[in-house]
């Protein structure tokens, strides 16, 4: 059974629909690459699946429980996690706290025992801000760690995000536009970190990504969207191929 | 200076030498307070204490939820007469009280917050106002017994008796009167200490942080599982709940409560304190509410003639004056004094985290007997600097005028920021020189500056040492 | 109980014209609201000054009332567009903070000027609606008509006149005139206000100057049912306005309207009969005073956003 299983989503604004009858499946430790032009939905799809939007119609699955049913603080408790196209740190706090938020979800430590410090509190704490370190090693963030989160560059930003994602053992990572302000080195170690990061922590991936060469060269499924409806779907390869897909990206001819 | 003066590692010996000192300089204002002041003076640092937790309740919504609560005069208000009620119709102990009035406080901000918080933006505001204004008439209301309970519109009262317990009566400056304003002082000096503690501790952990997530950025939060509506009114229940603290406060340092006491203006009050001290700081919420009482009691001495009309402030226009002085901050101060003391401390020391391998997350360049001679000059100037800027600050404060007034305040609590810098610089120094280990490369003058600079701090602790010793032995 | 009905014309009445002048304030409110998102906490305060301006023109120099209303209107809209461009401007609407305490500053400032000009006595200003003028036939001279067996006030059909006429005059202004329709783009989406070349800063300050305008107005109309104008007098009018701009939704026009006759007529009719009438004298202020706070609470569990607030999709 497929990890992720969207079915029949449609999502309404007004008179606009954003979202248009889409399904897809989505193995478990697989790289899927969800691509389209601007405004196709992709981040619609996003926040319906972390259920910011409620979609007007359909269903999504996730490991055979419905997302739909949850609401939006609830579905890190599956593991689901995503990162966000224009960010959503908190630049009131240092780095590394926000990655120890990142484990709001796995962690117990409540107002009470925060107060009086009791001491199964303190040593979730340590151990959390261990593991908070470690996420940032791995994402080769520590020079950083103690920064406050506002005023540092966008790149860097968008690697506190994964490094935040990363710290809570999620189950899937939705990755939004993560490639969007690197420089093309930058992209490529990327697309590399990607791999590395989905084969050492049994990830399953979901990948918004306008930068087409990384989306290609990581992806194992493609979904191409436009105007809120799926057009192609499947390898790859094939997909690129495609008569409608070549003229939802350059424009019938 | 562009870099520090000094690079500590936090946790390490120098950084804990240098809290030492922080700790001994607020300890010994502390301590000198109720020996040192009038009881008429004592009352008036006592009524700015009530007001920091109330503010640091206010603080707590406002400034780490960043929702807009503006009637805390409400919850402060039923605090108080809660504790009026319950130790002087109940007979209850004033200290079983606290705990029942941090509850009442805690659910009716459940009762307030679980529907005002459901909303975003201004939604809040709308109603705390509400709330704020409606609070004082509700306690006139003949029906239900309320004005029984209440006093009406006379108040009431509470009998020092009854509100204060007998057993502080060994403390400095209390002269064995139960209920006068020096033991007032130390009963709330304990409560704020404890509540300041625990308001800390929760913020500086995870529930607190997912209070700040949610202040940054609430999507970010609510799909990291922070579950919105629970943490923001619980948070609210909390602030409520020390407003009530506060109340009880009010209630003991007063000793008498009347609805018109806790009406819109004292919600304004809280907000300004607020603004002033830092919003979001917790240190800045003391200083808030030091401030606030402070420029009420100046403001009633100043008068300024402008021809035919004259500018009093004794009357209605000390309130346009707190308006002013929100406007002013709000637009070229918007951290408070709490920034402005930070970007003043930023210049004279850093302390740097502890990466969890133990070793500081950044070069620590501590100030060895063997740092470079600028570096001991601007020490040095420093050192001497302290004890001025305070002899300047004490000096001024006599000057019946507001804006000399507010630069006296600062300079005032400029030493607690510039003092333990140079203390550990003239300490360092000392250690030195006593090991015979001072290098030539020091400029002799520069060292005896520094050290000389730390006498004078210290001169400065003795005299109130010896202020307090004076005191203490005479009674 | 006893269902007494011969006297609920009164208490409608009577709540109809409290609840157009909570539709006057609260009708501020959202024009600054749909203006620059943000609440002005100082409009009670902006419209007390006004209501002395009236004060000082009708009773102290003589002017005729109406004049002195309209000049007083006028100032005040000056002073509203004065304070949107030199104190609310440089702040962004979306941090509410700042722009919260500023108004708040206004709020002391004005309330403390006008009581160390004025004092807080309450002073005596001529109700611009005392008496039916001499050309109503069978009526000239009295306070009010006998309607439905209930006493209508003159001051109650004045009250309502007039904010009639404010709102199809508001309307005209905002349908009609360039000025309105650029206020009306700005206050649906400024960015692309903006980007069509609406010089959004003057449209804000215009929406200030009709908000500040209103207020006064509202001040004016309810001043002779508080005994006249004192510094304090807007306190409690603003909750109840408030209240009705919550129930209307913060960004309705009509809304804002509706929701400040609906606050009334719940006050007049569901509390007073209610309390008076049904339940007896002695519950009748507790009901009264919690009516709107309790109200707002209701609203925001039930809809959020208002009865005729629009909800707003917010993009992450």
């Amino acid at each position: 059974m497929a990890l992720l299983e969207v079915s029949d989503i449609s999502v309404q604004f007004g008179g606009i629909r954003a979202l248009d009858d889409l399904s897809f499946t989505l193995e478990e430790g697989q790289i899927l690459g969800l691509i389209g032009p601007n405004g196709a939905g992709k981040t619609t799809l996003f926040n319906v699946v972390s259920r910011i939007y409620d979609p007007t119609a359909g269903s999504v699955t996730f490991d055979g429980k419905d997302l739909l049913a949850m609401s939006a603080h609830q579905i890190s408790r599956v593991g689901v996690y995503r990162t966000f196209q224009n960010l959503a740190l908190w630049p009131g706090m240092t780095v590394i706290e926000n990655v120890m938020v990142g484990d709001h979800t796995n962690t117990k430590s409540n107002v009470i025992s925060a107060a009086l410090r009791l001491p199964s509190m303190r040593s979730e704490e340590k151990d959390l801000r261990n593991r908070a370190w470690a996420a940032l090693e791995e994402i080769g963030l520590e020079e950083v760690a103690f920064h406050p989160a506002a005023g540092l560059p966008f790149g860097t930003l968008k690697r506190i995000e994964l490094a935040r994602a990363l710290i809570a053992n999620p189950r899937l990572i939705m990755l939004d536009e993560p490639a969007s302000g690197l420089t093309h080195a930058e992209v490529d170690s990327l697309a590399q970190d990607i791999k590395g990061l989905r084969d050492r922590h049994n990830l399953t991936v979901l990948l918004v990504e306008h930068h087409m060469k990384m989306v290609l060269g990581i992806s194992e499924k493609l979904v191409v969207l436009n105007f809120g409806r799926k057009i192609a779907d499947g390898d790859p390869d094939v997909v690129r191929n495609d008569p409608e897909v070549i003229e939802a990206y350059l424009g019938s001819s | 200076m562009s870099s520090p003066l000094v690079v500590v590692a936090k946790g390490g010996a120098e950084h804990k030498r240098w809290q030492y000192v922080q700790y001994l300089y607020l300890a010994s204002f502390v301590l000198l307070v109720p020996v040192v002041l009038q009881p008429f003076e004592i009352g008036k640092m006592n009524r700015a204490l009530v007001l920091s937790v109330a503010i640091l309740a206010v603080n707590l919504v406002v400034g780490f939820n960043g929702m807009l609560a503006l009637g805390h005069s409400a919850f402060m208000g039923v605090g108080a007469f809660v504790t009026a009620s319950l130790v002087q119709d109940e007979n209850w102990d004033f200290w079983m009280a606290l705990p029942v009035v941090v509850m009442v406080g805690f659910v009716l901000g459940i009762l307030v917050g679980l529907p005002a918080l459901r909303v975003k933006g201004l939604y809040l505001a709308l109603i705390t106002i509400a709330q704020a204004t409606v609070f004082p008439t509700l306690v006139n209301i003949d029906e239900l017994g309320i004005a029984k309970r209440t006093g009406g519109p006379n108040g009431k009262g509470v009998s020092e008796e009854v509100i204060a317990p007998s057993y502080f009566e060994w403390l400095p400056g209390v002269d064995g009167a139960r209920g006068g304003s020096a033991y007032r002082y130390w009963c709330i000096i304990l409560i704020l200490g404890i509540t300041l503690l625990l308001v800390t501790n929760y913020i500086r952990s995870r529930p607190g942080r997912a209070v700040l997530a949610i202040r940054d950025n609430e999507a970010g939060a609510a799909v990291y599982g922070v579950n919105l509506p629970v943490v923001k009114t619980v948070n609210f229940a909390i602030s409520a709940g020390l407003g009530s603290l506060a109340g009880l406060m009010w209630c003991l340092d007063k000793g008498f409560v009347a609805g018109q006491d806790f009406t819109f203006l004292l919600a304004v009050d809280l907000i300004i304190g607020l603004v002033i001290g830092g919003v979001g700081t917790l240190q800045g919420s003391l200083l808030g509410g030091l401030f606030v009482v402070w420029v009420n009691d100046l403001t009633k001495r100043i008068t300024i003639p402008l021809g035919l009309y004259t500018l009093n402030g004794d009357g209605p226009l000390a309130k346009a004056i707190f308006g002013l002085i929100l406007i002013l901050f709000t637009f070229f101060a918007p951290g408070g004094i709490v920034s402005l003391a930070k970007s003043v401390q930023n210049k004279l020391i850093k302390v740097v985290p502890i990466r969890p391998d133990g070793t500081p997350a950044e070069d620590v360049d501590s100030f060895d007997p063997g740092m470079e001679s600028d570096r001991a000059q601007s020490a040095m100037k420093l050192a001497i600097l302290g004890p001025v800027l305070l002899t300047i600050g004490w000096l001024l404060m006599n000057v019946n005028n507001l804006i000399v007034g507010c630069v006296a305040f600062g300079l005032r609590f400029s030493i607690l920021v510039t003092a333990p810098v140079a203390m550990l610089v003239g300490s360092n120094e000392l250690k030195a020189l006593l090991a015979g280990r001072r290098p030539e490369s020091i400029k002799a003058q520069a060292s005896m500056a520094r050290l000389l600079g730390g006498l004078g701090f210290l001169f400065v602790l003795l005299y109130g040492l010896w202020l307090f010793k004076t005191q203490y032995s005479s009674r | 109980m006893t269902w007494n009905f011969d006297i609920l014309p009164d208490f409608v009445f009577n709540g109809l014209s409290l609840g157009a002048i909570y539709g006057t304030v609260a009708l501020s409110l959202v024009l600054i609201f749909k203006a620059t998102t943000l609440i002005n906490f100082a409009t009670g305060e902006l419209a007390m000054i006004g209501a002395f301006m009236v004060y000082v023109l009708h009773m102290e120099q003589g002017l005729w009332l109406w004049l002195s209303i309209l000049i007083a209107m006028i100032i005040s809209a000056g002073l509203g567009a004065l304070i949107e461009r030199t104190l609310t401007r440089p702040f962004d609407p979306a941090d509410h903070l700042p722009v919260v305490l500023i108004t708040l500053g206004l709020f002391l400032i004005f309330n403390a000027l006008a009581g160390d000009i004025w004092n807080y006595q309450v002073r005596i200003l001529s109700n611009p609606f005392g008496k039916f003028p001499s050309w109503v036939p069978g009526l000239g001279g009295d306070r009010f008509v006998m309607v439905l067996g209930s006493r209508l006030k003159y001051q109650s059909i004045g009250i309502w006149v007039t904010l009639a006429l404010a709102l199809f005059l508001l309307g005209l202004i905002l349908n009609r005139t360039k000025m309105g329709l650029a206020f009306r783009a700005v206050s649906s989406n400024v960015e692309s206000a903006r980007l069509v070349g609406v010089h959004t800063g003057r449209t804000l300050g215009f929406g200030w100057a009709l908000a500040s305008a209103f207020g006064t107005l509202g001040a004016v109309l309810v001043a002779p049912q508080l005994g006249g104008v004192n510094p304090n007098m807007m306190a409690t009018i603003l909750i109840y306005a408030l209240a009705g701009a919550a129930l209307g939704g913060l960004d309705s026009m009509g809304g804002a309207v509706m929701g400040g006759v609906l606050i009334g007529l719940i006050q007049a009719v569901l509390v007073m009969w209610l309390g008076v009438v049904v339940m007896g004298q002695a519950y009748m202020s507790i009901l009264q005073l919690a009516a709107a706070f309790v109200l707002i609470l209701i609203v925001l569990l039930f809809r959020p956003s208002g009865l005729f607030g629009s909800r707003r999709v917010e993009r992450v």
